[in-house]
């Protein structure tokens, strides 16, 4: 399995956490499965909405989005992967910055910790290293090509 | 010319991994939503609640009695007391088809909750019970552990708002003059080996967690039916067996 691959597959992972979070939100699902008991108290603190959706459908929507652009980076479509580097790169730095500040209110504001969230920051972590080397070893064979090419 | 497919000696493996991933997905999201943490489970409708003494709303002989063991400062039961319950209230208790009665499940994890079942239970004593929990639930945000470390403060305007005589819930409060009773609410969810709040009892059913209208409605007609087939219009789930000091706090009783 190669880093886009690993990407793709870590992604939907994050996906069905995070829409498991969401259906919570919206009220499909009863009660969370969490032993800590802190997983409501996030999910439905004044935090759990952004730009008034569910904090948890912001992330279905990335995972999905870094799941969709490591699918197509699969393509041999050499100016294209190189885009789609960037896209990964880029998308997974925002979502280790997010998931960072999600982290601190958790420990600091709402003083609660949800076990899925825990796991959804280590996810995007693991994303975003994956993509900064995915990106650079584009990169790389980029150049090589333009090389052989010129 | 770029060639625009999947790499043929790695596809079919990305492709497999990714639907197992997706089936476990779906799955797992299938299991959790309707597997045992959200799943009623049947009771004795008959045991004895020992020296609990809940709050009534609606009528104390409807034929479906419905029991919700809360704790003022969950984010689940504000979310049901301010979305799911007033749909209870306008259709099911206004209706004289179900009394609903709330007890006291104050939670460890939460620091302010006792103050707030303290507030509410003081201003049980001026007929206004219901008033407070409302405005409890929907202010949770403003006197919960993590807004404040004084919660009575927040409460004290709440008592003011709902037209209080705020010098006697004040001194109520200060005494702690209800401790017993919420205590007795508590040990009475432990006794019933209540694992989360709120936690409902709708005739031989517990359901956990903050369910929404049609599949409340749905517990209730089941109750209703299984009452119906008994010929008896007694309550289901069977109410404190204890006789309270005072009586229970009625409010919104069908005519």
């Amino acid at each position: 399995m190669n880093k886009r691959q690993a990407i793709a597959a870590l992604s939907l992972v994050g996906f069905f956490l995070a829409s498991y979070l969401t259906l919570y939100k919206l009220g499909y699902i009863g009660t969370l499965a969490c032993g800590t008991g802190g997983c409501e108290t996030v999910q439905l603190s004044k935090w759990g909405d952004f730009l008034g959706m569910p904090v948890a459908a912001w992330g279905a929507l990335f995972y999905l989005a870094m799941c969709a652009a490591a699918i197509c980076a699969e393509f041999e479509w050499v100016a294209t992967q190189r885009l789609l580097g960037v896209a990964m790169t880029l998308m997974s730095g925002w979502g280790v910055l997010f998931s960072g500040w999600l982290t601190w209110l958790e420990i600091a504001r709402i003083h609660a910790i949800c076990r899925y969230c825990v796991v959804s920051a280590l996810l995007v972590v693991v994303l975003f290293v994956l993509s900064v080397r995915e990106w650079r070893e584009l990169r790389a064979q980029g150049e090589l090509r333009a090389q052989r090419e010129g | 010319m770029a060639k625009q497919t999947v790499k043929p000696n790695t596809s079919g493996n990305f492709v497999g991994i990714l639907v197992v991933i997706a089936v476990i997905g779906i799955a797992a999201i299938a299991y959790l939503a309707n597997g045992k943490g959200s799943k009623a489970v049947t009771v004795d409708p008959n045991v004895p609640a020992g020296a609990a003494q809940g709050y009534l709303f609606g009528k104390a002989d409807a034929p479906v009695q419905i029991i919700e063991f809360g704790d003022f400062e969950c984010p689940s039961c504000g979310q049901f007391a301010t979305v799911t319950e007033p749909d209870i209230r306008a259709r099911l208790i206004a209706t004289g088809q179900v009394a609903f009665t709330y007890y006291d499940f104050p939670l460890d994890m939460h620091r302010n909750t006792w103050a707030a079942s303290n507030s509410a239970a003081c201003a049980n004593d001026q007929g206004k019970f219901w008033e407070m929990h409302d405005r409890l639930f929907e202010g949770q945000n403003d006197w919960n552990t993590q807004a404040t470390k004084d919660p009575v403060k927040v409460m004290k305007g709440y008592a003011k708002e709902i037209g209080l005589d705020v010098s006697t819930w004040q001194s109520c409060v200060d005494e702690a003059k209800h401790l017993g009773r919420i205590k007795g609410n508590r040990a009475e969810a432990l006794r019933r080996n209540i694992q989360s709040t709120p936690t409902f009892i709708i005739g031989d059913k517990m359901v956990p967690g903050a369910i929404a209208y049609d599949t409340f409605k749905a517990y209730v007609d089941s109750a209703a039916t299984a009452a119906t087939a008994k010929g008896a219009a007694q309550p289901s789930a069977k109410a404190p067996a204890t006789a309270p000091a005072t009586a229970p706090t009625t409010k919104g009783a069908a005519k």
